[in-house]
């Protein structure tokens, strides 16, 4: 059976270095509302592919710098 | 509270309000002794005023709560910048009022449980009949049913809204 994969994210973290830039900007720039922003921030909503490349864009930066995952169990 | 939580919320009240609306009707029917209470004509047109009632009322509802919402959207973006345009006020209208496919998610996540529940009372409704209770019985069920497996659903979203949705 596939392991369940925990995954992660650094938008806090790339928000801050994009000039403390807001949940709402984010959203509005990558056209979701600022409660997916504010769940997706907090790891209780997995996005789209789309919204996952849409946030990377927003940041400039590759998808995989955004988001992470390992296995549970792995480490 | 985010607008997507307020617009559910709005949805369960207007819900609940029916489902209460209906029961107390059925009540009252039935304790007033009204010969009216076995005829299966009778509460097949009750039950289609309700539907409409319904379907009004969430209709009027939601044009007058975003209409609400709108103006203290505008208010709170006046108060925070004097100098805001109408076009800045608007965009923000738009901004707050977004849905999007997490939005999609919770609702279809939600729907189900809104169907279980109204399949749930469609099949007892059914084994009333078996059971020799009366089609008007079966009737009330049902209707209570979907009512309440709308109600559920709002509940359910909301639950989503909170704890997030995988």
């Amino acid at each position: 059976m596939a392991k369940k994969l925990n995954i992660t994210n650094n938008i806090r973290t790339l928000r801050f270095f994009a000039n403390e830039m807001t949940q709402q900007e984010l959203a509005e720039k990558v056209g979701a509302s600022r409660q997916t922003i504010v769940a997706v921030e907090a790891g209780k909503y997995f996005p789209s592919l789309e919204l996952a490349f849409r946030i990377a864009l927003a940041f400039g930066v590759k998808i995989q710098e955004v988001f992470d995952c390992e296995a549970e169990g792995d480490k | 509270m985010s607008y997507q939580e307020k617009r559910t919320f709005f949805s369960i009240v207007t819900g609940i309000l029916i489902l209460v609306a209906y029961i107390t009707y059925v009540v009252q029917k039935y304790q007033a002794g009204n010969l009216l209470a076995e005829d299966v004509k009778f509460w097949a047109g009750v039950i289609l005023v309700f539907i409409g009632i319904g379907i009004a009322v969430n209709i009027v509802g939601q044009i007058v709560f975003h209409v609400l919402l709108a103006i203290q959207i505008a208010i709170k973006k006046k108060i925070e910048n004097n100098d805001a345009s109408d076009q800045a006020i608007e965009k923000s209208i738009n901004h707050e009022m977004i849905t999007d496919e997490m939005d999609d998610l919770i609702e279809l996540k939600a729907m189900r449980l809104g169907f279980v529940i109204s399949g749930i009372g469609f099949v007892t409704g059914l084994f009333m009949l078996v059971f020799d209770y009366s089609v008007v019985m079966m009737l009330h069920v049902v209707f209570i049913a979907f009512s309440l497996g709308s109600v559920c659903e709002g509940f359910l979203q909301l639950y989503y809204y909170r704890k997030g949705v995988q």
